[in-house]
């Protein structure tokens, strides 16, 4: 027979202000199977701690019930006390008679004190009930893998290899670098953003902690946190990157030109390319649906051209210098093991197609990220303003903010960037064309940021005209090739009208393509956004509802560099401190089925919120299995399972029902 | 067929010279202002309900908007009290930017027909504006019949009247200075 001791604390006057302890101890004395029942100031406390573990050294108990607070933060300490005085530390069972009681029902003393005894009565009908339950260890893969080559995905690779971890870094593009390349310069400092990031980008490429896979994607996912076997597809380069110099030929002589992404369509690449000039790594690759070897060979069986590997020799163009054109190439398939993950896929900028009031057939109007290019020397115009429609330099610009951001019809959040880069291009501009007009239009002014609000006020001092209130209701073209744009000036308070020369959209930040299918990969949830989602916005804003997957940067929402850094290094030591230690705790408090009674029906198999169970044969027939690694003890399954076959650990059904009808006995 | 008159203001209009008149002629703070209208909340034009008050002004100073400002008479409004200066967090100097447009408007003889005679008095009696016709009562009340203020001062008002002929007025004032 148990010997249950029962703990009352008073909380200070958190409950004691509301129960009457004296009664609730008289009570619980008169319970089944209570020998001992002490009341305490703060049972928290060290001597409170002592109370209880000098009963159990003693031999007077071995079942604990505290009446306290919330388990939540508390459970863990007292766990701790009756573990170290000798008992199994699932012996202990919290009765929450604060948050649920005397805070809830603080007006009410009497119900107050009567619904303590039913809490305790309840926690100590179920503590009877306990059977001793072990926590398990495994092993960890010290080793991270790194989905997105931007950098947030580059500082968290820099950081883990730097710590001595084996770091995979994987990157759909052929090169690394993400958006962050594609800008001009960076707001507040005004950086050169190539400048600044690739020296990062080459640090990374030659670590030799970090292996580097690019042009490649995430094919599938399996195992657990720890133990993760992730097998990743190597896109067909069609030229062999051992061999490749990324001397540029085949970019210059291939035939087939198509829109060049990297320049959002501004300009052409070949079907042959190096991404961008300060690629990293360095090597072209054959994009095949536009290449007209692989079109040709479709069509008539016959390959057409192969000026890439052969040159034109009647003309003394040469081919590939250095013989690395592969049109044998197939996908490679790796798998990789590794302890945790951390994606870092970034964001995408939505497309000026889908504002049809400012419009978008006209050259003139670009999205923010297409002026970037325009601004960059690495740009379809080198670094020249000019107007898309007829080359000739805008004097009067337009800018319009929240395209897209703050609007329930495509995304109700603030992009947070958008202010601060429509000013950073506005001091670019002024900085270099003093006389150039540019009208800021915007519904309020956000820029909140370290040094930000001080850039605002700088490129206002620089003439730079700000119309605030003024969401932008029409940007029409004009016989004239101009465009007008109509808004309302708040601060006038009147609607305004401009004839601009060019406008420029800053349209909103949206999760990239395909984040939804890699969150369902790694069993990590997107919020209603579609942003990848943190379990916790305060405290846990790196990790993700799948234990071992962590997050960084845009993909869980707008974020500027430097909070992306931040975020990056992070998710790092997040990382690093799971994999590190090369152990990893599984909660006792787990489900586990009995195959025996498992019907197999599989309802339990898409409950489970994190992927834990599947069936497996079991005596020739499909039974549920749950990982103890990955359930996280949320209960889900065993109260679905029609065969009552799962046991809830720490929760059995047994131990529930004694609670209810301790709670509803009459 | 005529165009029809709406109530928008075409931003095009902007003057950069008129800003750089205005920076010149005083408003040398404008352009750091950021709207934050705590000037607007204490400014009496605004309390009496005017409609374009120092604000506003100040938004459409910057904007460079000539017209509008030249021709509205809301900057005469001002009744000067300072408010704005004192409590201005970005220490624009609201009443510096008021005087500037009036400096400006003056230029062009833009200014309301009561500015005018505000302004001959100033140089023919040494005040704006003055108790006139109480006479007869400060001589009952056993005071003199003119208070001892320029007005009492001949000489003293010469001397002024010199210094003002220093000044602009001596171009833009539309009467004889004599």
């Amino acid at each position: 027979m148990a010997k249950i001791g029962v703990y009352v604390c008073h909380c200070g006057e958190n409950i004691a202000g509301a129960v009457n302890i004296e009664e609730v101890v008289k009570y619980s004395q008169t319970l089944p199977d209570v020998v001992v029942v002490k009341n305490y100031v703060f049972m928290c406390s060290d001597p409170g701690q002592d109370l209880i573990k000098q009963d159990i050294k003693d031999g007077l108990v071995d079942r604990v019930v505290v009446a306290a607070c919330t388990p939540r933060t508390h459970e863990p300490i007292f766990r701790d006390a009756v573990e170290a005085a000798g008992l199994n530390r699932y012996f202990l069972e919290m009765a929450n008679i604060r948050d649920q009681d005397s805070w809830a029902h603080w007006h009410d003393k009497s119900g107050a004190t009567e619904k303590a005894k039913r809490l305790i009565k309840s926690a100590v009908a179920k503590v009877r009930l306990a059977e001793p339950l072990y926590d398990r260890y495994g092993d960890v893969e010290k080793s991270v893998m790194v989905v997105g080559g931007g950098v947030a995905g580059m500082f968290a690779a820099l950081d883990l290899a730097n710590m001595g971890l084996k770091v995979y870094l994987v990157e759909r593009q052929p090169s690394i670098g993400g958006n962050m390349i594609k800008l001009d310069k960076t707001f507040p400092t005004m950086d050169c953003s190539a400048c600044i990031l690739t020296p990062k980008m080459v640090e990374v490429a030659q670590h030799p902690n970090i292996e580097l896979i690019t042009y490649a994607e995430v094919d599938e996912v399996k195992g657990y946190v720890g133990n993760f076997d992730i097998r990743v597809r190597k896109k067909a380069r069609y030229i062999d990157w051992d061999k490749c110099t990324g001397c540029g030929v085949c970019t210059q002589i291939c035939p087939a030109r198509v829109p060049n992404e990297y320049n959002f369509g501004m300009d052409q690449r070949r079907a042959a390319y190096i991404e961008f000039p300060q690629a990293v790594p360095k090597k072209a690759v054959i994009d095949a649906p536009n290449c007209l070897y692989f079109k040709s060979l479709k069509k008539t069986g016959k390959p057409a051209c192969e000026i890439c590997k052969k040159g034109i020799p009647p003309k003394g163009i040469q081919g590939c210098p250095a013989d690395a054109i592969k049109f044998d190439d197939k996908d490679e398939y790796v798998t990789l093991k590794v302890g945790a993950v951390i994606l870092a896929t970034g964001y995408k900028v939505m497309d000026k197609t889908h504002f049809k009031e400012y419009s978008p057939h006209s050259p003139d109007v670009v999205t923010a990220m297409e002026f970037e290019r325009i601004l960059s020397a690495t740009g379809p115009t080198e670094g020249e303003l000019k107007r898309p429609s007829d080359g000739t330099k805008p004097k009067t610009i337009a800018f319009i903010s929240c395209v897209g951001s703050r609007d329930e019809r495509y995304h109700s959040y603030c992009s947070k960037v958008c202010c601060m880069y429509m000013f950073k291009h506005a001091r670019i501009l002024k900085e270099k064309y003093p006389d150039i007009k540019l009208y800021l239009f915007f519904i309020d002014v956000r820029t909140a940021g370290k040094d930000f609000e001080e850039f605002y006020v700088y490129t206002k001092q620089l003439g730079v005209k700000v119309i605030r209130g003024g969401r932008v209701s029409a940007v029409d073209v004009k016989p004239n090739g101009k465009l007008r744009v109509r808004g309302f000036d708040v601060d006038l308070c009147s609607p305004v009208e401009l004839e601009a020369d060019m406008v420029v959209l800053a349209t909103a930040i949206e999760p990239p393509e395909g984040t939804e299918e890699l969150g369902r990969l790694f069993a990590a949830t997107c919020g209603r956004e579609g942003f990848l989602r943190e379990v916790h916005t305060k405290l846990y804003p790196v990790e993700t509802a799948a234990k071992g997957v962590f997050i960084a940067g845009c993909v869980q929402g707008p974020k500027d560099i430097p909070e992306s850094i931040a975020q990056s290094r992070a998710a790092a030591a997040a990382a690093a401190a799971l994999v590190i230690p090369g152990k990893i705790k599984f909660e006792a408090i787990i489900s586990e089925v009995d195959r025996d009674k498992c019907s197999s029906c599989g309802v339990c198999v898409p409950l489970c919120p994190y992927n834990a169970i599947r069936l497996e044969e079991y005596k020739g027939k499909d039974k549920a299995k749950i990982e103890p690694a990955l359930c996280a003890g949320c209960g889900v399954c065993a109260s679905a399972c029609p065969s009552r076959a799962i046991v809830f650990h720490g929760y059995t059904t047994e131990q529930i029902l004694a609670q209810i009808e301790a709670l509803t006995e009459v | 067929m005529e165009e029809v008159t709406v109530n928008v203001i075409d931003l095009n209009q902007c003057d950069e010279d008129f800003i750089k008149q205005l920076i010149e002629l005083g408003a040398e703070e404008l352009k750091e202002c950021i709207q934050c209208g705590k000037c607007a909340s204490t400014c009496p034009m605004a309390l009496a309900g005017l409609e374009f008050f120092i604000k506003r002004i100040i938004h459409a100073a910057t904007l460079g908007l000539r017209d509008i400002l030249i021709e509205d008479p809301s900057v005469w409004a001002c009744q000067s009290c300072n408010r704005c200066v004192e409590i201005c967090p970005m220490d624009v100097k609201p009443y510096e930017i008021i005087q500037a447009v009036r400096r400006a408007a003056v230029r062009v003889e833009a200014c309301p027909a009561s500015t005018y005679e505000g302004l001959r008095n100033l140089y023919r009696f040494g005040h704006a504006v003055f108790p006139k016709g109480f006479e007869e009562r400060r001589k009952k009340a056993g005071l003199p019949e003119k208070p001892p203020t320029a007005l009492s001062f001949d000489e003293l008002r010469k001397k002024y009247q010199e210094v003002l002929k220093q000044t602009i007025l001596e171009e833009i004032a539309p009467f004889p200075l004599d």
